[in-house]
């Protein structure tokens, strides 16, 4: 009997334990209820006036990813926007890992910022489809501040001519970055910086033919030179179309056609210069394949170690660079036909939702403005957004001298060339990219890997992704 | 034997409530969305019927017979390689040997070792040119693999990865061994048989209850295998490794159509409760429970 | 078990052997939290830092508040560690040793909630919490284990009561015994590597947990250990050296908690006594 008694002692214990969880989960609730982020949004909405100078508090919220130290800049960028507008008060909600598949809760749960930082190539078109975002034309025309002139080309994301869904915090491009040192001792002269003076794809070939050493001390010129086991390569360049991108502009080439209408990665002028990437690899073993590229650390660690001479890379290696102490510069890359950079970057989105449209406006101003930003800037990882940082020299100055992330080749190669030869990003105004790319990258595997020829790849595809091909957003 | 079914309740109610509170609702929810154009940013969702299935089934979406096809080989070469190499380690760790506290300790490091410090192990591992998998084949004048990058070793790798995360089998196998009475094994030696007999006569039928439980679990997981493709291998080489759970969550995120996702995963569910309830029907001919209990 | 030295001699080796195998992930883990960036992706690969980066780990939780990271992981882990192995045991009682009519049935349709990808049940999932008014707090991380702490749990545990022979029960049953009793006085003290087993899975399993912290928390001050680990990843490349110090950190107790856990279960006490 007294055994009895325990065990329903027992069991009352649990019984009062889950009722326990459950009141305090339900009075939690609704405690918690009402000041909740989404409501206090509709009970302030009556302070909505829309004006800034509203002096009603205003809340805003705002989603980013990004490492601690940009973190750190969006936080800078925030503290300087509230001590300007005291009422306003932002709250930032920094989601470091599976940014969209948490965004894509949000919105489901009608609980969104009502700024977030988005990638072209993900859902940020899919949401402006669907009419979640503000046309930030709208403000950008009634803006007495910036307008379309004082931001650089390219960095900001279009649903369609007019309608602007995104804005930059700043770009990025690409350029060829090289060890000094490795072209000082094998007595080469470096790759040029000048747009004027850029190698033509077969010189740049033939440099790197003289970088690429195998284990046995011969280059790629040399007889009995050994492919399989390299030491050094002359270039590194990814396989992402990032990368390869931007030899298909110089070639006058593009993923889809001018008018929008068909597939145009199996057209000449793509295929010519995918031919030339997967030649690279396959042909000259000037670059490390796919597989070998495994082997190939961060471009600052893999030109330190002099795993490889140069590396074709996004302007953003430079702040791995400056940290790795050596003596790395930075020249335009090969030219095809036409000198061209890809320009890629996020961007600041605002949710129609947003209660406080103008205060959220003036939110994505402090955001992007390079003054906020400048230890991500003067550290490498970014570049300003404004246009007058690269033309005033006064402004340039402050982001390209005396600094380890800036080389000397850094303003030639970089700085001039975003600016005149810059090319949008595909995700930008390619409809369907993704759908697209998921049918190109499996063939181009076999490119890369030399198994097949780029027009063999692409004409075996042409047909399926012509059925995605869906038009260009840059076009009407 | 008394009645049960009122004591049967209320034991099992807490699982019960808890499966119609936080399960079953989802559940629905997701079965009907597969039968609407349901996209988690779209306002307006329409009932479509059987359309996505049709799709799945029309061949118009090859990479869903591809995503299948891929998962069903990984599948058969993983299940069996988990179930005999756990039960196997799990007998070593069962041994009375000095430190096994440590060793048991070891065989579960790499399950807890964050995704993303493992992933550089596995691409170093199995790095064709300077990987170590490699080289000891070197050494045995083996030929050499391209392992996770080439179309034909893709899946056999990621096997291969994914048989270091069998800490848990290993545990689970060995909470079985340590429940087998010492006295068993004794009538064996009285009798004069070897390891052999203990195995056959004692160890297996004794382990049946957790081989079962570990081969249901195993094959659901399997079915599932994810973390994988996104992590190590995005898919990749040329679809080779599309599995399909990550094809599902590629369509339902990435793309955005939910209720097409939700389609691919009701087909899936239909999949893995067959081979469930396949398992389920023939445990009652090989699995021994010393409780006298039919499973 | 006796065994012979030649036995034992090929099992120590084939023991070593596979340790040897298990065990570099974890110290490719250690000697990366020691490494500055450049030997961290070092090829052929180094497997001794060259300096000891001890900074590592300073750097890395101090830079993000890993201490309320920290507190949050144990509240949510300890609160799904005593609901799991309560609920879970009962359930696992309810669905082995009463019979009942339609018992394996009811077992059956709660097996399948392991089977329909959880990428399509998250939305759902997420939306119920929310219209309940639960988004952003703990709860849905901690009360669904209150619930039979899953059914992977319970699956797991009935494997190991339907093993126990029935002739206990009998012999309690005429002595006048109810389930609670056989269930509290028999079941549970025989069983208990079993749910030292669901307890130590438990445990990590949350511990380790990221997905569902991410759903369903929004203010940082609520985050756990597996999200805050996240967010050493940048937008173009990763603070390796910081990520993997503050891996190895979180690491660590999970390490610990299995290295006393496990004695628990491997020593064989549950047989104690029992003589089939």
């Amino acid at each position: 009997m007294k055994r009895q008694k325990k065990t329903v002692m027992a069991l009352i214990a649990l019984l009062l334990i889950f009722a326990a969880v459950m009141s305090a989960c339900a009075k939690s609730g609704t405690e918690n209820g009402p000041s909740s982020p989404s409501a206090s949004g509709t009970s302030s909405a009556s302070g909505a006036s829309g004006a800034s100078g509203s002096k009603d508090p205003i809340k805003l919220r705002m989603t980013v990813w990004g490492s601690p130290e940009e973190v750190a800049a969006y936080k800078f960028a925030i503290k300087r926007f509230e001590t300007k507008y005291p009422n306003i008060k932002v709250d930032l909600q920094h989601i470091a890992a599976d940014y969209d598949t948490k965004l894509t809760t949000m919105v489901a749960g009608n609980d969104v910022p009502d700024i977030a930082m988005m990638e072209s190539g993900s859902i940020a078109y899919p949401l402006a489809e669907q009419g979640k975002f503000y046309n930030l034309q709208e403000f950008l025309d009634k803006d007495s501040d910036i307008n379309m002139d004082s931001l650089v080309p390219n960095i900001m994301y279009s649903l369609e001519p007019g309608n602007v869904i995104g804005i930059g915090p700043g770009p990025e491009s690409f350029g060829l970055f090289y060890n000094e040192d490795l072209f000082k001792e094998a007595g080469i002269s470096p790759p040029p910086t000048k747009l004027s003076e850029a190698w033509t794809w077969d010189e740049f070939i033939e440099v790197a033919k003289q970088l690429t050493v195998d284990t046995k001390g011969r280059t790629a010129n040399d007889p009995g030179f050994d492919p399989k086991n390299i030491k050094q390569y002359g270039v590194s360049a990814s396989t992402w179309w990032g990368v390869y991108s931007n030899f298909i502009y110089s070639n006058g080439g593009d993923f889809v056609s001018e008018d929008g209408k068909s597939f145009a990665l199996n057209q000449p002028a793509a295929v010519e210069a995918l031919q030339k990437i997967s030649d690279m690899m396959n042909v000259h073993h000037v670059s490390p394949s796919p597989v070998q590229a495994k082997n190939i650390p961060a471009t600052n660690v893999a030109l330190q170690t002099k795993k490889v001479a140069m590396a074709i890379d996004g302007q953003w290696a430079t702040a791995g660079l400056a940290q790795s102490k050596f003596n790395f510069n930075v020249g335009v890359m090969p030219v095809l036909k036409e000198p061209v950079t890809t320009v890629v970057c996020g961007m600041f989105s605002m949710f129609k939702s947003t209660k406080h449209p103008q205060e959220a406006w003036e939110l994505m101003k402090a955001l992007i403005d390079p003054e906020a930003s400048i230890e991500m800037i003067t550290s490498g990882t970014w570049m300003p957004s404004y246009k007058d940082w690269y033309t005033e020299p006064a402004m340039l100055s402050k982001w390209t001298e005396n600094l380890d992330a800036r080389p000397s080749g850094y303003k030639d190669a970089i700085v001039d060339v975003i600016l005149t030869k810059g090319h949008q990003t595909p995700t930008g105004y390619v409809k369907n990219f993704n759908k697209i790319m998921d049918i190109v990258n499996p063939a181009l595997d076999k490119v890369w890997l030399g198994q097949q020829t780029a027009q063999e790849a692409m004409d075996a595809i042409a047909d399926k992704a012509q059925q995605q091909v869906k038009g260009r957003r840059d076009i009407k | 034997m008394r009645k049960g079914l009122g004591y049967g309740l209320l034991f099992t109610s807490p699982a019960i409530l808890g499966f119609i509170i936080f399960t079953l609702g989802p559940m629905i929810a997701s079965l009907g969305l597969s039968l609407t154009d349901y996209s988690v940013f779209k306002d307006r969702t329409s009932f479509i019927g059987f359309d996505n299935y049709a799709k799945l089934f029309s061949g118009e979406d090859d990479l869903f017979y591809k995503s299948l096809g891929v998962t069903f080989y990984f599948v058969i070469l993983r299940v069996p390689a988990v179930i005999i190499i756990s039960f196997a380690i799990a007998l070593l760790l069962n041994m009375n040997v000095k430190g096994r506290a440590i060793f048991r300790t070891i065989i579960y490091l790499p399950s807890i070792v964050p995704a993303v410090a493992s992933a550089m192990i596995w691409m170093w591992l199995m790095n064709p040119d300077l990987g170590l998998l490699n080289s000891m084949l070197g050494w045995l004048h083996l030929p050499g693999s391209n392992w996770l990058y080439s179309e034909g070793s893709v899946i056999p790798s990621v096997v291969l990865t994914t048989l270091w995360g069998i800490g848990s089998t290993v545990i689970i196998f060995l909470a079985g061994l340590s429940g087998i009475p010492q006295s068993y094994y004794e009538a064996i030696e009285v009798d004069g048989g070897g390891w052999y007999s203990k195995l056959r006569q004692i160890t297996i039928p004794m382990v049946t209850p957790t081989l079962f439980f570990n081969t249901i679990m195993t094959i659901i997981g399997s079915f599932q295998v994810f973390n994988e493709a996104y992590i190590l291998t995005q898919g990749g080489p040329n679809n080779q490794s599309l599995f399909y759970v990550f094809y599902l969550w590629r369509a339902g995120f990435r793309d955005t159509e939910m209720g097409y996702a939700s389609a691919l995963a009701w087909v899936l569910f239909l999949i893995i409760m067959l081979f469930t309830f396949i398992v389920f029907k023939t445990s009652k001919s090989w699995v021994y429970y010393e409780g006298g209990e039919r499973p | 078990m006796r065994q012979s030295k030649l036995a034992l001699a090929a099992g120590y080796t084939a023991l070593i052997l596979i340790s040897i195998l298990f065990v570099v992930p974890f110290v490719w883990l250690l000697r990366s939290s020691l490494m500055d960036l450049s030997q961290i992706f070092s090829m052929p690969p180094e497997w001794v830092p060259k300096p000891f980066h001890w900074d590592n780990f300073r750097r890395s939780l101090t830079v993000l508040p890993f201490d309320v990271f920290f507190t949050n992981t144990m509240i949510i882990v300890v609160g799904v560690l005593i609901g799991t192995v309560a609920t879970s045991s009962i359930a696992a009682f309810g669905f082995s040793r009463i019979r009942w009519r339609g018992r394996d049935t009811v077992f059956a349709i709660l097996m399948t909630s392991m089977m329909l990808p959880f990428a399509v049940t998250m939305i759902p999932s997420f939306l119920g919490w929310k219209m309940l008014g639960f988004y952003d707090t703990l709860y849905p991380l901690i009360v669904p284990a209150y619930f039979g702490g899953g059914i992977f749990n319970i699956f797991l545990l009935r494997q190991f009561y339907l093993t126990i022979p029935r002739d206990f029960d009998e012999a309690a049953f005429v002595d006048g015994a109810s389930y609670f009793q056989i269930y509290r006085s028999i079941i549970f003290p025989l069983s208990r590597s079993a749910l030292i087993v669901v307890a130590l899975f438990s445990f990590l399993g949350s511990w380790n947990d990221f997905i569902g912290p991410l759903i369903y928390l929004k203010s940082d001050k609520l985050f756990t250990l597996a999200l805050g680990l996240q967010m050493f990843q940048g937008t173009y490349t990763a603070q390796w050296d910081l990520l993997m110090a503050a891996s190895a950190a979180v690491v660590l107790p999970c390490v610990i908690v299995f290295l006393v856990g496990q004695r628990y279960f491997l020593d064989g006490i549950t047989l104690t006594g029992l003589k089939g």
